[in-house]
């Protein structure tokens, strides 16, 4: 789901780490922030485009054809979403909402495509580093940020491991018998990780 | 003076997995055989400071790995089989980098070391390619060059060619053993490699039971598996 660096020079490849992450935290609070109206869902829209336009992503179509892959691969937490407040509270929220949060996914996507994980991860450490008052250690914690993200296409992988296997069983797959053995495989890889990462002499 | 261990004891969960274990092993290369369960892992682990001992003492390039962990850990390097859980960043020369974070070089000399060992392990042309998306031996070649881009003095490998086909096993083994002033441990089924060490040590359920030359320890593992 989170898509990994796109080499480029566009504006936000060359806007420096710190200034684009809190440039990109606004506008996803902005989004956050748009009341559960009609326009409210346009402004949304309007504001990913916009945001994927102006990015210089140099993918030969202003940016939609990043924006179109980011939008495909949050369909099925949109289609959740949308299904869930259809039901609840109608379609004018049920929108509004869906396109809030997928906006603000979206945005921030961005951070991930233009900025290298090594960038992020010096930067979450000199940005954590004033919380080490509280006893936090900046380097454990933006490790974790950073491993966490990173992890996503492995979990991924299990994911389509578990379910190919299960279809090689003849099993059409329900959530319990997909959910306990991605769950073993899940843990059993925190643990080979954690275990990885302290030989490489982190962590 | 390389690793030492005397009455090693280790007890995880309920079970004593390693009891008794003495051994003092100044070999360049030397190979750990043993069935399923016999705990080679576990003295693997033991070895490169992963988990500690119940009873004994341990030396390892003459520190503690119970207690001097991290600087054992600097001069160290440990191998999986499984190449997927050793891979942490996104692209091929990240994750090498990674490998050298906090060791104080400055950008020029990182990029210079990273680019040393892709071209020593095969993967220059790989350099910005997604980690994750490699093949298994490339992915096995990718944590090799993460282990000995630090210059270890001792590189400890557990089963590392389990989850590769012979030509990719016996690319990988050719690096371990490659002589760049490391020593190896190396754990393995493969009486092949074990007999390219120059010691083996053999583990039956939690004891060492034979140490020596390969020739000899691989022939009793043998004679024991006959049985
Ligand atoms: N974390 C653990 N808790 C309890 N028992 C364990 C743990 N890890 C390994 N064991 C047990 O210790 C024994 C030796 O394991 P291991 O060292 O992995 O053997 P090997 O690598 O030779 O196959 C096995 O019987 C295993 O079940
Ligand atoms: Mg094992």
């Amino acid at each position: 789901m989170l898509s990994l660096y796109l080499p480029g020079d566009g504006v936000l490849h060359r806007m420096p780490p710190g200034p684009k992450i809190l440039t990109l935290l606004a506008l996803v609070l902005g989004v956050s922030l748009l009341p559960a109206a009609w326009w409210a869902a346009c402004a949304a829209a309007a504001m990913c485009v916009i945001a994927y336009a102006v990015a210089g992503l140099g993918d030969g179509a202003v940016g939609m054809r990043q924006f179109g892959r980011q939008v495909f691969a949050i369909r099925w937490i949109a289609g959740l979403t949308i299904v869930g407040q259809l039901i609840f509270l109608g379609p004018e929220p049920a929108v509004a909402n869906t396109a809030r949060v997928c906006a603000a996914i979206i945005i921030a996507a961005l951070l991930v495509l233009t900025t290298r994980v090594t960038t992020l991860l010096d930067t979450l450490e000199r940005a954590l580093r004033p919380l080490e008052f509280v006893r936090l250690d900046p380097q454990r914690a933006a490790l974790l940020l950073t491993v966490t993200i990173t992890t996503v296409p492995v979990l991924a992988g299990l994911a389509r491991q578990v379910r190919e296997a299960q279809r090689a069983r003849g099993s059409s797959g329900g959530l319990r018998t997909f959910a306990v053995p991605f769950l073993v495989m899940a843990l059993k890889h925190a643990d080979e990780l954690g275990d990885a990462l302290a030989a490489r002499g982190v962590g | 003076m390389s690793i030492q261990l005397s009455g090693v004891r280790v007890r995880l969960g309920e079970n004593d997995v390693l009891r008794n274990v003495s051994l003092d092993l100044d070999a360049r290369t030397g190979a750990v055989i043993g069935e399923n369960g016999s705990g080679k892992s576990t003295f693997a682990r033991l070895l490169g400071g992963l988990i500690s001992r119940t009873e004994g003492t341990v030396r390892v390039l003459g520190l503690d790995p119970g207690t001097q962990a991290r600087q054992l850990r600097r001069r160290t390097a440990f191998l999986f089989s499984n190449p997927d859980a050793q891979i942490v960043m996104p692209t091929v020369a990240e994750d090498v980098a990674f490998s050298l974070r906090g060791s104080g070089f400055g950008p020029d000399e990182l990029k210079d070391r990273v680019n040393t060992t892709l071209n020593r392990f095969g993967l220059a042309a790989l350099a910005e390619h997604s980690s994750h998306d490699l093949s298994g031996g490339q992915k096995q070649l990718l944590a090799l060059s993460g282990s000995f881009v630090r210059c270890p003095e001792l590189v400890i490998a557990d089963e590392p060619t389990a989850f590769l086909d012979a030509r990719n096993a016996r690319h990988v083994a050719d690096h371990l053993f490659r002589d760049t002033g490391h020593r190896l441990v190396l754990v393995t089924h493969d009486l092949t490699l074990a007999q390219r060490c120059d010691t083996a040590v053999l583990f039956a359920d939690g004891r060492i039971r034979t140490v020596g030359a390969p020739g000899t320890v691989v022939a009793e593992y043998e004679r024991m598996l006959e049985c």
